[in-house]
């Protein structure tokens, strides 16, 4: 746009030549300020200016303008390459000075500046070389400026072989535009029009001063010889080869005489496109390849090519209706009219051209690649392989060819095979079997090989005889033919795989020497036996594959050697590749080695572990390459193998074991097995279950599986195993990520146990199980050790062991019961969660509860909390009495006396226990523990204990086991119980019997006793028929301490004595009267009546003496009928009583020595009164009573009367009692 | 990078849907390109499969936004053509042919492999002048507005990629094969000269 504005401006002053100089030179000065773009945009104006507008100022702003050519911009450089050929074309003598400046620029770093310097050289070539045809004379710069661009296009030919894809590309392009250039336009050339004034060699004057003709043809066959080595180079870009293609085919058409040479390279193109193409790259050749050949097709000169190119483009996929569409119609007028009969001919038919090498040898002599002769040559040594094999493709050969190749097929098929392959549709016609032959002698002549090369080459010597230049060419070829199939060789082996053999004359037998494809013997019949036989060396013919066992044993030496070598290669300091070396030796192959290796490590562990370390890695890094498809094996079986030998081993000390668990990358099972079998081991569980626990902290990702193993370790039958395991388990009990398993775990296990058979889970897998067996002390234990080592850090989980415990069968609960004892005392009573057990007591867990409270309670006495909730439980739940027991000293004194009747009837073992506690006389600590209940206290309350609440057998029981403590129940203590009780009205009816018991504990409490007796008569005993009796019985065995008290009774009373002791009477009369008289004068006439009236039977008056005192008394006894006197005999009797009670006290100890006396007496009288109770007929009324009363008391008291006779045993039995307990 | 920006030309075959959406986004991104179609007419979906819309190369999208509207509204509004026709016409003023177009690219993306097949054809009947390098690259995208926005992208990534190489000739091959392992669909590609 600017452009063509300043155009507009300076339309008007053109008129002025100054302007328009002036302006350039304003342009120029501009120029060299501004930056890159609007510089470009500056310096095309001027160019414009100089060049279209006004051409006489190119010369004056020439120098300004290639100046420029040194710009650091590549664009600028660019733009002066562009003026170089606009100035040149426009004033041809400017070569002369611009030519060096091109060449200076082809030699630019930046590859634009010499891609563009290439296409210009491509035009100025041209140029040049028109310039000097046209030019009569040639002056010596025009010489040398030829030379130079004959140089410069040397350096672009070479440039084919640039590192860079465009420049090769650009050398291409410029290669064909000098093929095209160097060779003669003929009739028949497609001409494009804006070509056609280019020069070509047919324009140059065979006779030019400076210029060869020969020269340039020859240089001209040189390029097209390059362009065809060029691209059957085997790693050719595929840009490039699209290039060349373009390029072959533009020269086929323009310079038809190049046809057969381009439609050669095609065919061998398409049988051998390079390897190195990408698929999709193949498709775009093959894509190019067919639009060209159609292009060459369509030229009229194809005629003799149809059938190859035809086929070529079958193969490529198009339909044949496409290829006859683009087949030009036969054309009349040819420029070579001997060959037209016969080239029509096979046009038509379609057929390869394989007559036609005689005319061709003669002929296109002068084309070929190496030498002019060659390209006949090639063609016609593949028209005469081919003609040459086809006969012998029969199918037998065939078939013979295709197993023969099998063996040299790659392993993955090549993606040139791929896209080109197309299935055959024509097998086995002639046709296809002439195109099978052509495809094999285009091989074939590529790799130097068949019979028509071998004519050809005869040939051409005999022709180089007669021609004078025939030496050198000769020469020239036999070099070029060294060279040419080493090229095809190298180029053709991956595909082709032909080398330089020569078929012999036995044409099968060189069939079967020959490589894949399907190369046929060029059965050299006529010329075989002089070329011999040759034979490339090749190490696999001389050499024996060695057998299996063979290079098994040879590895396995190698391996061996290298392995014990250690100590030279420590010595030289090179042990780590040596390490490195055998890991990966025995990881890439299987067999005996490995185990050689680990063998060896193993046997010095300690120093080899690198080695060891070495191996689990590579084996490890093996598996991971394998991914996913990788199996572990291999692995597995080295750590197995290293871990099982580090197990076996006896001691060491250095944690080499650890280690290697710990710096395993993966722990497999049998790994695991391993270290659960080290854990096993009593003498190493620390170290194992350390590293165990080691392995569940650091590995997070399988720490369950680890820890299941120290889990399962928790109930191993080896107790150091069991215990090592609960210690850490314990302690990883406080990590969270771990808790919920362990507890889970343990809770499971525990669970088992509401099974009614153990499970097998519980015998080791190597046991024979018996699914019947049933539960032990041991299989219980096994299921609780987690769960009760686990239960004093979480008491919360006391409630499932209540829950299971209800579940579970008697034997289980015993067990359990014993179990627990450890850890309930160790969580101790204050845990709330145990309280929460107590006071929700699960129903079937009162046992469990109970044992939990008597655990606690043993040694301690109860908290306030625990007795509130026992108590809670007691009222409100499950009145148990039993549940009391264990907290019974936190009980109020009023509970356990309202409890006692209950406590009392329970097996005598608990009554057992519950006095113990209540009297303290637990074994051991339990001092610190206050009863509730003095021993005093609790006596009394038996004795208070309401006989409708419980039976009098166990209340004597009862109170015999508190006789049986006799360092509670001390002399005083029993003084005061007995003190109290006489105190209670009414009185209790075992009382005589304490009394009795006491003094027969405490034969000194007799005084005191006596005391007591002489107050029961102050409190009418005989009302109470029981007391009564034991009043009786008492008097009779304290005879004759007893005297004084019985001489207090009531006359009516003693009467009552008298008749159920008669022989008490005698004694006491005697006693009487061993009296002085002062002192019997203090006897009441009744009373002595009583003593001395024995013989009458007069008891009747005086019996109804008592009686009506008792009717006093609120007794209801039967006598009611006398009363009266009573009231008088009463104040009688308390003063006496009081008297009595006063000598007593002195009497007490001058009682003693009297014994003698009284037990005569006591005998008479027993003897009178046995006789007694017979007679008196008219007493049974009040005897009655009281005897059957106390008849069924007798025999009630056959027990009583057992402990009475076992009391002398009492203590021994009460510390009997407590063993069993 | 190359000294000037890279010429750029997208074809598919009636220069509506794939080339106009990838000159859209090629546009927006700055690069200095065109869009061409190959077929011999101008094809647009009609009411049936066996009835498109036949245009010829120097209608502009205007004039056939303007008949389709007026032929049905509602057909063409729910198809997407009338939005595409409407996005065109701010692009350019009406569809071109390739081989029509004498202006020189240094790349040329085809969006199917017939219309690569028409573009090697033209460049290759065309008579070589400056031997100006110009690489062909064939895209397949199936011609449908979702393919075609995606195909875009794609070829607007690929020009980017060139257009950051040192030298683009020289990388070109392998910068390819890159793209159809990334991509995962095979690229055509060659090279021709003006």
């Amino acid at each position: 746009m600017d452009f063509e504005e300043e155009e507009e401006e300076t339309q008007p002053p053109q008129v002025i030549d100054m302007t328009t100089s002036e302006k350039v030179v304003d342009l120029l000065n501009q120029a060299a300020l501004i930056p890159t773009d609007e510089k470009l945009a500056v310096l095309k104006q001027v160019q414009e200016l100089i060049i279209n507008k006004d051409p006489s100022l190119l010369d004056n702003f020439l120098d300004e303008m290639i100046a420029f050519q040194t710009d650091k911009s590549i664009e600028v450089r660019k733009f002066v390459i562009g003026f170089i050929e606009e100035a040149c074309k426009r004033d041809n003598e400017l070569l002369l000075r611009l030519i060096a400046n091109l060449n200076m620029l082809l030699r630019d770093e930046s590859v634009n500046v010499v891609k563009k310097a290439i296409l210009t050289l491509t035009q100025l070539y041209k140029v040049t070389l028109q310039w000097l045809v046209r030019s009569k004379a040639v002056s010596d710069m025009q010489e040398a400026c030829w030379d130079m661009v004959t140089q410069m296009k040397g350096d672009v030919l070479a440039l084919l072989d640039s590192e860079n894809d465009g420049v090769r590309t650009h050398a291409i392009k410029f290669t064909e535009s000098l093929i095209i250039t160097l060779s003669p336009r003929t009739s028949d050339s497609d001409v494009p029009k804006r070509q056609e004034g280019d020069i070509s060699l047919d324009k140059v004057p065979k006779d030019h001063l400076y210029i060869r003709y020969d020269t340039l043809c020859e240089e001209g066959k040189t390029a097209l010889e390059k362009l065809l080595k060029f691209m059957v180079h085997p790693a050719i870009s595929s840009i490039n080869l699209t290039t060349a293609l373009g390029s072959l085919a533009t020269i086929a058409r323009q310079r038809p005489m190049f046809m057969s040479e381009v439609v050669q390279a095609y065919e061998t193109l398409h049988a051998n496109l390079p390897p190195t193409l990408a698929k999709s790259q193949v498709s775009s050749v093959r894509k190019n390849l067919k639009l060209h050949l159609v292009a060459v097709l369509k030229h009229p000169c194809s005629l003799e090519f149809q059938g190859q190119i035809s086929t070529l483009l079958l193969d490529l996929g198009m339909p044949q209706s496409e290829i006859t569409r683009s087949t030009p119609a036969p054309r009349e007028q040819r420029k070579r009219p001997r060959h037209e009969p016969y080239t029509e001919g096979k046009k038509i038919k379609i057929e390869p051209a394989l007559i036609e090498d005689d005319e061709d040898k003669e002929e296109p002599a002068p084309i070929t690649a190496p030498k002019p002769p060659a390209a006949p040559v090639a063609q016609s040594a593949i028209d005469l392989t081919a003609e040459f094999l086809h006969p012998l493709l029969t199918s037998e050969n065939v078939a013979n060819l295709v197993l023969i190749s099998m063996v040299y097929l790659p392993d993955v098929m090549p993606a040139s095979f791929q896209a080109t392959y197309t299935p055959v549709e024509s097998a086995g016609t002639d046709a296809q079997i002439k195109h099978l032959a052509r495809l094999m002698a285009t091989q074939m002549t590529a790799a130097g090989i068949g019979p028509g090369l071998e004519q050809c080459k005869a040939r051409e010597d005999e022709a180089g005889k007669e021609d004078g230049t025939g030496e050198d060419s000769g020469g020239k070829d036999l070099l070029i033919k060294r060279k040419l199939p080493a090229v095809m060789v190298g180029q053709a082996i991956s595909v082709v795989g032909g080398y330089a053999e020569k078929p012999t004359t036995d044409a099968p037998a060189a069939a079967v020497k020959r490589l894949p494809e399907p190369i046929l013997p060029s059965a050299q019949t006529k010329i075989a036996g002089a070329s011999g036989r040759k034979k490339v060396f090749r190490l696999a013919d001389v050499i024996q594959p060695l057998s299996d066992t063979q290079t098994e044993n040879l590895t396995s030496k190698a391996v061996n050697r290298i392995l014990h070598s250690e100590k030279a290669i420590a010595q030289s300091g090179m042990s780590h590749v040596r390490v490195k070396l055998l890991s990966r030796l025995v990881t890439q192959f299987e067999g005996m080695m490995k185990g050689d290796v680990l063998e060896f490590i193993l046997d010095d562990i300690r120093t080899r572990s690198d080695l060891a370390f070495s191996l689990l890695y590579q084996e490890y890094n093996t598996y991971l390459s394998q991914l996913p498809a990788g199996l572990l094996d291999s692995y597995d079986h080295c750590l197995y193998t290293l871990l099982s030998g580090l197990q076996e081993k006896p001691e060491q000390r250095d944690g080499l074991f650890t280690k290697l668990v710990l710096e395993a990358p993966i722990i497999t099972e049998s790994a695991l097995d391993v270290i659960r079998r080290y854990c096993e081991d009593e003498s190493r569980v620390y170290l194992g279950m350390t590293t165990l626990k080691e392995l569940i902290i650091k590995r997070p990702s399988r720490q369950f599986q680890y820890l299941h193993v120290l889990l399962d370790l928790s109930s191993h039958e080896k107790e150091k195993v069991r215990t090592t395991a609960l210690a850490f388990l314990k302690r990883m009990y406080e990590k969270d990520q771990l808790r919920d398993y362990i507890e889970k775990f343990a809770l499971n296990y525990m669970q088992l146990l509401v099974h009614p058979n153990p499970p097998s889970l519980l015998f080791g897998a190597d046991k024979d199980t018996e699914v019947a067996a049933p539960w032990t002390e041991e299989t219980v234990r096994q299921c609780l050790f987690l769960y009760l080592s686990l239960l004093p850090l979480n008491h919360r989980l006391v409630h499932e062991l209540a829950s299971v415990y209800t579940e579970a069968i008697a034997d289980i609960k015993r067990s359990v019961l014993r179990a627990i004892e450890q850890p309930i005392r160790g969580m101790g009573m204050n845990s709330p969660e145990l309280l929460l057990l107590v006071e929700n007591c699960p129903k079937g867990a009162e046992t469990l509860v109970t044992r939990c409270l008597h655990i606690l309670t043993d040694k301690v006495p109860p908290s306030p909390e625990l007795v509130e909730r026992v108590r809670d439980l007691y009222h409100k739940r499950v009145p148990d009495v039993r549940f009391l027991i264990p907290v019974i000293n936190g009980l109020e004194k009023n509970e356990v006396i309202q409890a006692l009747p209950k406590l009392i009837k329970l097996n005598p073992i608990v009554v057992k226990e519950v006095f113990n506690r209540l009297l303290g006389t637990q074994h051991g600590e339990g001092a610190s523990s206050v009863s509730p209940l003095t021993p005093g206290d609790l006596l009394i309350a038996l004795h208070n204990i309401d006989s409708t609440k419980c039976d009098m057998k166990s209340i004597i029981k009862a109170t015999n086991l508190c006789f049986g403590e006799k360092n509670v129940y001390t002399s005083e203590v029993l003084a005061v119980v007995m003190q109290q009780l006489m105190e209670q009205s009414p009185l209790p009816m075992l009382l005589m019997r304490t009394v009795i018991q006491s003094l027969t504990m405490y034969p000194r409490l007799g005084g005191f006793v006596m005391n007591i007796l002489s107050r029961l008569i102050v409190k009418q005993v005989w009302k109470y028929p029981k007391v009564w009796e034991g009043f009786v019985k008492c008097c009779q065995r304290t005879k004759p301490q007893s005297y004084s008290v019985l001489l207090q009774l009531p006359p009516a009373q003693l009467t009552s004595v008298f008749e159920r002791c008669p022989e008490m009477r005698e004694p006491l009369l005697q006693h009487v009267h061993s009296f002085t008289p002062h002192q019997q004068a203090h006897i009441p006439a009744s009373i002595m009546a009583v003593l001395e009236a024995n013989k009458k039977p007069e008891p009747k008056p005086v019996e109804p003496v008592p009686e009506k005192e008792a009717t006093t008394e609120p007794i209801p006894s039967p006598p009611a009928t006398e009363a009266r006197p009573t009231s008088a005999s009463e104040p009688e009797l308390q003063v006496e009583q009081s008297a009595i009670i006063k000598d007593e006290d002195e009497p007490m100890e001058p009682e003693q020595p009297v014994p003698g006396n009284l037990e005569e007496s006591v005998n008479s009288v027993l003897q009178d009164s046995t006789r007694e109770p017979d007679t008196p007929s008219p007493q049974p009324e009040p005897c009655d009573e009281p005897m059957e009363e106390f008849q069924p008391e007798a025999s009630d008291h056959h027990e009583p009367g057992k402990d009475d006779e076992a009391e002398p045993t009492g203590p021994e039995a009460g510390s009997g009692s407590e063993d069993a307990e | 990078m190359p000294s000037h920006p890279l010429r750029v030309a997208v074809v598919c075959s009636s220069n509506q849907n794939r080339s106009m959406e990838a000159h859209n986004i090629l546009s927006k991104r700055g690069f200095d390109v065109r869009s061409f179609g190959t077929g011999s007419h101008v094809k647009l979906p009609g009411p049936a499969p066996d009835k498109p819309n036949v245009y010829d190369f120097k209608t502009t999208y205007e004039q056939m936004y303007n008949d389709l509207v007026r032929k049905d509204k509602e057909l063409y509004t729910q198809n997407g053509i009338l939005h595409m026709l409407d996005r065109n016409k701010r692009i350019k003023s009406k569809p071109e042919r390739f081989q029509s177009c004498k202006d020189k690219f240094d790349l040329v993306i085809t969006c199917e492999e017939r219309v690569y097949d028409q573009v090697l054809e033209d460049l290759n009947s065309r008579e070589q002048e400056t031997l100006q390098p110009v690489h062909v690259i064939n895209v397949d995208i199936q011609d449908n507005h979702e393919e075609a926005t995606l195909g875009a992208f794609l070829i607007c990534e690929l020009c980017q990629c060139i257009q950051h190489t040192d030298d683009m000739e020289n990388e070109i091959d392998e910068l390819l094969q890159e793209f159809e392992d990334k991509s995962n669909r095979p690229f055509l590609h060659t090279v021709c000269f003006y």
